[in-house]
């Protein structure tokens, strides 16, 4: 409330993940790599292998060339980001964690030091003053990941600082072992991933066998040690947090499925043509395998940042910036007054503050095919209903006024015909879109929240009197506002479900 | 409901402040070289231009001084957000797309100053069109940082450009209140850049003459913009004079000619301190300034302070064995011999 707010086409969550999984995938890989790096070195160096260490050197070129720049610059550019896009959260978490982000910067300016002097050393260094270089550097890498760890998970499991306040509360919470361990083997994973890459492009002579079942070993090292700590990660998140998920999140749930069939894909690979035909391991396998495990990635972050819906930092402050500290104050007084900077459109203002963190009227997460064909009482009362609403959404905790206000400002944006111009629909077929309109954000027919067994047997003329009193049937239930050929309709559909018809 | 209240400083201001004021020096002083560097190596007179041995030890530093400014950029940046991050947010969010666009337009950069450094060994003809892109590119970033650090000193202003539009695509309109700034740090830059040209260029007379021609006339062209910027501040003049901003202004304005002097005569290390001790005034300055525009409307005294002592003694930790190790690996680097093929 304190801050303007950027209305930008490009839904906030987009924004985010472009950003955000780009740089998580160049900084887990910058840490595996830098201990990928050295170690291969220290066993070059002892065989003697001159092949091994002209392939490091070069990897090492390309190391600093994506992890100095991109990683580093994108790093940064979450800072940037999260600084537009939730500014109340990211004050919260300065605030906090400030000499925590500071000692991470200590680690910072070691790591890129070292990573430079690595790569300028290759022919000017001893061989123990050159890895001596490397070791700092993975040192300094791994602990920058320790750090931020303590505060990415925080932000999902603050656990006893929500009481205390106190730092290391926050910071070693209950997620921060298992997903400081889990991110180490991932960290290894990825390292191995690219080495295989650079080496698929190899001729398949005798060196490319040894090149490629090295780095295998390395992935399934890092896969291996994913898969426990996942287990581990997964089961120290608080039941309320994974129940809610499982019941209300088909996305988030979609991406943990997806991503454990992206873990098998990987394994299967590494297996089949890293250790078994390592020589066929050609650059299709080796962009597949790399596209696998930049799937895991995004698949295993998009979880980690959805299950916390609807807070930013649970049980601290919701995705749209309200922190529950302000609740109380908010219900009383609604959000206008506590608008720091308004456009003189309240509507628009309104939306912005209590929806468009998440929903966009056309684009991201829209709020057009919920809202197309309704009238703006329902919009009104869907705006005041948002916690019941599946998808676990914050409260909107504005005044009847305040609901009218965003109601209206919806209602001027989506489109005013009837359901059955728009969809060019009739009998049950519209009376599925009236459901699904009317009721079906709150009552999903055979998942969160159904109610037909209630309903089940009923007659028209019963069904009918349910419409009518519908508002006096619980707090949050709005009143059926639809016109008398959205009601027939509405009750065709739910007799046909009786008689067995598609639910 | 009973949270803890996030609306605190972890460490006294006056620590903040300080380590905000140092880690900002150190990020300008990388950046200057950077900037300012690029531009003397494009407009300098040198001789054989790309194969002159200055020019071939600067387009190898470039991409070095980048990593600095970046790595540099951090701490301060963290620090300002702190205190002032109300303001600082407030601002960026008005001009979103040209903010976030840093990121991309740096990037950019990054790569092509490697572009430049590596064409060296192959096509030394391509490294004026690599660096004039990466120029290009930092002019860029730094006109933005100039206009969205400047329009978070004007709550009203920010206040007005983000009624009229939320689209993230609007920049500081009350250029005339910045231009001189930004072409000040612009000069200052050139100023420092000129300094390392000569320290590198020490040995090598040409290209001491051309550090010596920049630093001499970017210093005259600064303070001349910096006048000019001081007679833009319009209100604001009358308190920045009764401040103790006039008095660092003109310890830094001394301590610059001195600089000068000693640079002219090849005492690179008293021309160095003063530089920087020049160098830490401006931003000390630059500081104060946001106070004085930020005067009545936020108090940066008034954020509570709740001491975080356990971790900030962690950080310290950290900071000198940073220090150390930092200081270390540049030993074990510099102090190795040449060993090919190893």
């Amino acid at each position: 409330m304190d801050y303007p707010f950027w209305d930008v086409g490009i839904g906030y969550g987009v924004l985010m993940a472009v950003i955000a999984v780009v740089h998580v995938f160049v900084s887990h890989f910058a840490i595996g790599g830098g201990l990928y790096l050295v170690v291969a070195e220290r066993t070059a160096r002892k065989k003697n292998d001159r092949l091994m260490l002209q392939f490091l050197r070069k990897l090492s070129k390309f190391f600093v060339l994506v992890t100095v720049v991109f990683g580093a610059l994108t790093g940064v550019g979450i800072w940037f980001v999260i600084g537009l896009l939730n500014p109340t959260a990211t004050e919260a978490l300065i605030h906090n964690f400030v000499w925590g982000w500071a000692t991470e910067w200590t680690f910072f300016v070691i790591e890129i030091t070292a990573a430079l002097l690595y790569f300028y050393g290759w022919d000017r260094m001893s061989a123990k003053a050159h890895m001596i270089i490397g070791w700092v550097y993975f040192g300094a890498a791994w602990m920058s990941l320790f750090i931020i760890n303590g505060i990415i998970t925080f932000m999902l499991t603050p656990g006893d600082w929500l009481a205390t306040g106190n730092f290391w509360d926050g910071f070693f919470n209950p997620t921060f072992w298992p997903s400081l361990w889990l991110r180490t083997g991932v960290c290894i994973m990825l390292a191995g991933l690219y080495a295989l890459l650079v080496a698929s492009r190899y001729k398949p002579d005798d060196f490319k066998p040894v090149l490629v079942r090295y780095n295998a070993i390395w992935s399934i090292i890092g896969l291996v040690i994913m898969v426990p700590t996942f287990y581990w990660y997964w089961n120290a998140i608080p039941s309320g947090i994974v129940q809610t998920a499982l019941e209300q999140m088909p996305t988030p749930i979609a991406s943990l499925y997806g991503s454990f069939w992206n873990a098998g894909l990987i394994a299967v690979a590494l297996i089949l043509f890293g250790l078994l035909i390592p020589k066929r391991y050609n650059l299709v396998i080796g962009i597949l395998v790399m596209i696998f495990g930049i799937s895991w990635f995004f698949e295993y972050e998009w979880l980690r940042e959805s299950i916390r819906k609807p807070y930013v930092i649970s049980g601290y402050m919701y995705g749209n910036g309200v922190s529950l500290a302000s609740v109380e104050q908010l219900e009383q007084e609604g959000y206008l007054g506590n608008i720091a900077f308004r456009t003189g459109d309240d509507g628009a203002d309104l939306f912005r503050r209590a929806c468009r963190s998440c929903h966009s009227i056309g684009n991201y997460k829209a709020l057009k095919p919920a809202f197309d064909g309704a009238d703006r009482a329902f919009i009104a009362a869907m705006v005041k209903g948002t916690h019941v609403i599946k998808g676990n959404m914050p409260p909107f905790l504005g005044t009847e006024l305040e609901a009218s206000l965003t109601a209206e400002h919806i209602y001027g944006r989506v489109d005013n015909r009837h359901l059955s111009q728009i969809y060019g629909l009739s009998g049950v077929e519209l009376g599925r879109k009236v459901y699904d309109v009317r009721c079906g954000s709150c009552h999903e027919l055979g998942g969160y929240n159904d109610k037909w067994e209630s309903l089940s047997g009923l007659t028209a003329e019963d069904l009918g009197d349910i419409l009518d009193m519908a508002g006096d049937l619980g707090e949050e239930m709005p009143d059926f506002t639809g016109d008398s050929v959205e009601r027939e309709a509405l009750i065709e559909f739910l007799l046909s479900l009786n008689e067995g018809g598609e639910r | 409901m009973n949270l803890p209240d996030y609306n605190f400083l972890s460490a006294p201001l006056w620590l903040v402040t300080t380590l905000h004021i140092v880690t900002l020096t150190l990020h300008f002083l990388a950046m200057n070289f950077l900037l300012g560097g690029v531009i003397i190596v494009l407009l300098g007179k040198f001789t054989t231009r790309w194969h002159n041995p200055t020019v071939q030890t600067l387009l190898k530093l470039f991409p070095n001084a980048m990593a600095a400014t970046i790595t540099f950029g951090v701490a301060p940046l963290l620090f300002v957000q702190l205190v002032f991050a109300k303001q600082i947010y407030s601002a960026s969010i008005v001009s979103a797309w040209f903010w976030l666009m840093i990121m991309v337009v740096a990037i950019v950069v990054y790569y092509f100053l490697y572009a430049s450094s590596f064409s060296l060994n192959s096509k030394a003809g391509k490294a004026g069109t690599y660096l004039t892109i990466g120029l290009v590119g930092l002019i860029y970033v730094s006109f933005v940082y100039s206009s969205v650090f400047s329009l978070a000193e004007r709550p009203s202003l920010i206040a007005s450009l983000y009624a009229a539009a939320q689209s993230g695509l609007v920049i500081n309109t009350d250029i005339g209140a910045y231009i001189f700034r930004w072409l000040h740090m612009l000069l200052g830059a050139v100023t420092v850049g000129a300094f390392f040209v000569g320290l590198f260029g020490k040995n090598n007379e040409p290209a001491f003459a051309v550090g010596k021609k920049f630093y001499l006339w970017a210093m005259v062209a600064a303070m001349v913009l910096g006048l000019a910027y001081l007679f833009t501040m319009g209100d604001y003049i009358l308190p920045f004079m009764r401040s103790v901003s006039i008095w660092l202004l003109l310890v830094s304005i001394v301590l610059s000619l001195g600089s000068l002097h000693f640079f002219f005569k090849k005492k690179f290390v008293p021309a160095a301190l003063m530089l920087i001790v020049s160098l830490v005034g401006m931003v000390t300055i630059r500081h104060l300034v946001r106070l004085i525009h930020l005067d009545g409307l936020f108090d940066p005294a008034s954020i509570p302070f709740r001491p975080q002592w356990s971790i900030f003694a962690v950080f310290l930790v950290c900071f000198v064995i940073a220090v150390g190790l930092v200081w270390y690996m540049f030993r074990l680097y510099f102090t190795a011999q040449s060993q090919p093929g190893s």
